[in-house]
């Protein structure tokens, strides 16, 4: 083949001359990747996002990204003014318990740890993961072992060294079952289900989770190893999952796990007054390893649930920024010339996911009579305020990068539908039942109405079991038929991975199928983006034949921000990052 | 007078007993339940076993709730589910904070109420009678949740005179304290201005009314000194009653306007089954309702001597 002729094997290449004097290594893939890039094959974010992944700096990728393109270098947004040093940032979010980001369930908690507690990577704005506490990080060929190599001199807040000890530690806490994180399903590559000995009621031997036995390997003071029993690719994004702070080595076995009563972190800040439900008051405390952070203090207030209290705030001037801005506001706030709307689209969505283990649920032919009923395009502009873009039923999104878009968009076929519903068994019709808290704001009951009015000539009677959100939360693993809001994550393997494998805590579904399983595995196994992106249809094709997610749309997310805040990014997945933020008084 | 005073206090106890046990039992009357609340949707059956029994909740529920009274008497009131700390640590703080909107809201709304009410009744049919009638009852009919989203849009949306919310994110502002207020008086003030209005009304047509007038004295001084005092009777009863509203209005007003009192305290306990605060905030509810009915009986009793002598 002619690729192979031009292929450059010279790997030192793609290593800074500082990254050469530390000795190190490149993955054997990254010379395959750039010849990609250079033929078009893949784009720019495609190969920063996959470089990255792969162990080279940011700057490294950049740079080649930019030799192979022509972009000019070091063209960051925000870059025109020089930021002024000082101030203090009022945001206006739920202030939550926070006591261990291991058990984190809502990104709200994360948001007041991150200044705190810090993690091994980050993943930007625009998608791409990037070293963080981790200065870099090599992935084995098999994608079977990722050694990562942790930045020398940073200290914790208490002045002991972060050490690969600390990371070990996490890393523990995450596999053991009994800490209850969502992060043991991320790396599910790392844990092995064992024989308990003892006898459930059924006879059946119960059996657990544990960490596999050689999962985490201390290479030295600065160097942690992890070996997986399967390949696995997004190593690296799961490290800045929101529950995966890295936490004091002390933390939950020294001192009890409670980060609000002892908070130890690597981040420049101080947590100076903490009241769940009404405020946390962050001081910067110390110089920041990584830099300049320009404000001195972060005052994160809550205004409670009303959202209508939210946008009350920042018209007031009560806050300067907010966590989001509900759909049904974004028109109200453009209106005030003292403040900016901010947009970005996400892979942050809702599905009406069936719980397929449950009557009468479990017959895929009623599932996939609902899923005849949508229009997908109509769901997306009456429920979200013309803000949603058509989702199809898979869970995996245009802006992901293992996103393949030549498989056919789902269409509303009613004599489908009624044809699928005879097969199941309802040939007089089915009157059915969705549970919806309104989790995320009213344009889920308004997007529930829509499918409601779709579902009703086919014979399928939706009715709307309305209920508060917490109440929702309570119940959204259990219920039968649930609208359940899911964020952003940087690939489509990760939300696959977190939400439709078997067994895993999140998921909601019950849905269990081993072929699935093993393709998801496969996908994550794929180094090569176009071959994964097929290697990823696989997985979609299963999920929509077994119709397990009824899914309208994507959401595009908004946050409202005074004129005065400056180098405010929206995350995809609503997480603070402010080391750019600064005040214009 | 004394014996009237210990019979009440002896009925306000039992009532007291009673909702605790019924709340008690509401709450905490299945052990697994409790359990889930507790530790989240994540836990396994065998978490919940272990957890019911390190805490004793195998025990029979009658014996469980003596202890739990025991506790309540000692000042113990459990630990937050959703804050993770003990209901002590920010119960206290929430029930002052509404104990002031409640108060200044009192003040306000009840000097507005007398004030209309008696300007209403002294004239009964006049046109300022009709005016405040007609206004009481409008304002009335508008629930919290309406009125503080109207107020809202005129006060901070439109005028941009007042703070939106009333978190008191910079220590305590008596500025933010004026939305909340206005929506609670807005819509409590209407009532016992009616009241006030029929009482007084009722007592303009006395007899003694008609001759203190045609006696001469000045008509102020007939409405200050004779007639005023006997149509406030009947409102009293209403004013009293109030404060049972407030403690359930302030719920809808706190949440709007993200004020962090104990209405807003309740109802997120209640949307996420925060059992321990829900019966912190429900047996200091009771006493509320119990204590004020109690005075006011007593007061009552005081002001209108056929009651007493009965």
């Amino acid at each position: 083949m002619a690729k192979k002729n031009v292929l450059n094997r010279d790997k030192r290449k793609y290593l800074l001359p500082m990254e050469r004097k530390w000795g190190a290594e490149t993955h054997c893939y990254l010379p395959e990747l750039t010849d990609q890039l250079d033929r078009s094959r893949i784009d720019r974010r495609d190969f920063l996002r996959q470089a990255c992944l792969l162990g080279m700096t940011s700057a490294a990728a950049y740079a080649t990204a930019d030799a192979l393109l022509g972009r000019p270098l070091g063209s960051v947004a925000h870059a025109a003014e020089t930021p002024k040093p000082g101030g203090t940032l009022r945001v206006s979010m739920a202030v939550q318990e926070m006591t261990d980001p291991a058990t984190f369930d809502w990104t709200e908690k994360s948001n007041v740890a991150r200044f705190i507690v810090e993690y091994l990577t980050r993943t930007r704005a625009d998608n791409t993961t990037v070293p963080y506490l981790a200065e870099r990080w090599e992935a084995g060929e098999d994608l079977k072992t990722w050694v990562f190599h942790l930045r020398k001199g940073i200290k914790w807040s208490n002045g002991d060294d972060f050490t690969a000890a600390d990371v070990a530690h996490n890393m523990a806490r995450w596999l053991d079952p009994a800490t209850g994180s969502s992060n043991l399903g991320l790396f599910d590559a790392m844990v092995e289900e064992y024989d308990t000995g003892e006898k459930g009621a059924d006879g059946k031997p119960k059996m657990a989770k544990r960490a596999t036995g050689n999962a985490i390997e201390v290479i030295d003071d600065n160097t942690i190893k992890f070996n997986l029993r399967k390949a696995a690719l997004a190593i690296p994004e799961n490290f800045y999952n929101y529950p995966a702070a890295i936490v004091h080595r002390s933390f939950g076995k020294d001192t009890p796990a409670d980060l609000s009563k002892h908070p130890i972190g690597t981040g420049p800040f101080d947590l100076a007054e903490f009241r769940v439900g009404e405020r946390a008051i962050l001081k910067k405390a110390r110089k920041w390893w990584a830099g300049d952070f320009h404000l001195d203090e972060i005052h994160y207030f809550d205004h409670g649930q009303d959202t209508n209290a939210w946008v009350a705030a920042i018209i007031s001037n009560q806050v300067d920024t907010m966590y989001r801005l509900p759909v049904e506001s974004v028109e109200t706030i453009k209106r005030i010339p003292t403040l900016d709307v901010l947009t970005t689209t996400t892979a942050q969505t809702a599905v009406a996911r069936f719980r397929v283990t449950e009557k009468p649920f479990d017959n895929v032919n009623l599932r996939r009579a609902v899923l005849a009923c949508m229009d997908h395009d109509e769901l997306a502009s009456k429920g979200f305020n013309n803000l949603g873009v058509p989702a199809q039923n898979d869970h995996v999104c245009p802006i992901h990068p293992d996103y393949a878009d030549d498989m056919p968009k789902p269409k509303r076929d009613i004599e489908l539908a009624k044809k699928l519903l005879k097969d199941a068994g309802y040939e007089n019709g089915v009157k059915l039942t969705i549970s919806n808290g309104d989790t995320d704001g009213p344009w889920m009951t308004s997007t529930l109405s829509v499918l409601k009015a779709q579902c009703a000539p086919a014979g399928i009677d939706v009715t709307i079991n309305k209920m508060p959100s917490a109440q929702y939360w309570e119940n959204w693993t259990k219920a039968p038929w649930g609208y359940t809001s899911w964020t952003h994550r940087p690939l489509g393997t990760m939300v696959l991975s977190l939400a439709y494998r078997s067994g895993v805590p999140w998921n909601e579904s019950a849905y269990s199928d081993p072929a699935f399983d093993k393709a998801l595995d496969e996908a994550e196994a794929e180094l090569d983006v176009n071959a994964r992106k097929e290697k990823l249809k696989v997985c979609r094709r299963i999920l929509r034949d077994a119709a397990v997610i009824p899914q309208p749309f994507w959401r595009q997310i908004s946050k409202a921000a005074s004129k005065k805040v400056k180098g405010l990014d929206v995350h995809p997945t609503l997480y603070h990052q402010f080391q750019n933020v600064w005040l214009d008084s | 007078m004394l014996n009237l005073i210990l019979r009440r206090l002896g009925i306000m106890l039992l009532i007291m007993l009673v909702v605790s046990m019924l709340l008690f039992f509401m709450n905490e009357g299945d052990p697994k339940l409790v359990a889930r609340s507790v530790l989240g949707p994540f836990a396994q059956d065998q978490q919940l076993e272990a957890w019911i029994q390190q805490n004793g909740y195998d025990r029979p529920i009658m014996v469980r709730y003596i202890d739990w009274l025991v506790r309540l008497s000692q000042g113990d009131l459990g630990d937050s589910i959703i804050y993770k700390v003990p209901v002590n640590e920010i119960f206290w703080d929430r029930l002052a904070n509404t104990g002031i909107l409640a108060g200044v809201t009192f003040l306000v709304m009840v000097a507005l109420a007398l004030v209309l009410g008696v300007l209403a009744g002294i004239k009964e049919g006049s046109i300022q009678d009709r005016v405040i009638s007609f206004v009481s009852i409008i304002t009335t009919s508008i629930p919290e949740y309406a009125s503080a989203v109207i107020l809202g849009g005129i006060f901070v949306f439109w005028l941009g005179w007042l703070p939106g919310t009333s978190s008191m994110t910079a220590g305590f502002n008596p500025v933010e304290l004026i939305l909340p207020v206005m929506v609670l008086t807005l819509y409590g003030f209407g009532y016992i201005a009616r009241m006030t209005r029929a009482s007084m009304a009722e007592v303009m047509t006395s007899q003694y009314i008609r001759t203190a007038v045609l006696k001469g004295i000045p008509y102020n001084r007939v409405v200050m000194r004779h007639a005023l005092r006997n149509a406030l009777i009947a409102p009293f009863t209403v004013i009293m009653l109030q404060f049972n509203w407030l403690l359930s209005g302030v719920v809808v007003t706190e949440y709007a306007f993200g004020y962090k009192g104990f209405g807003a305290l309740l109802l997120e306990a209640a949307l996420r089954r925060d059992i321990y605060v829900i019966e912190a905030c429900g047996i200091v509810a009771v006493f509320v309702a119990v204590t004020t009915q109690t005075i006011g009986d007593i007061v009552y009793t005081y002001l209108n001597p056929r009651i007493r002598f009965s």
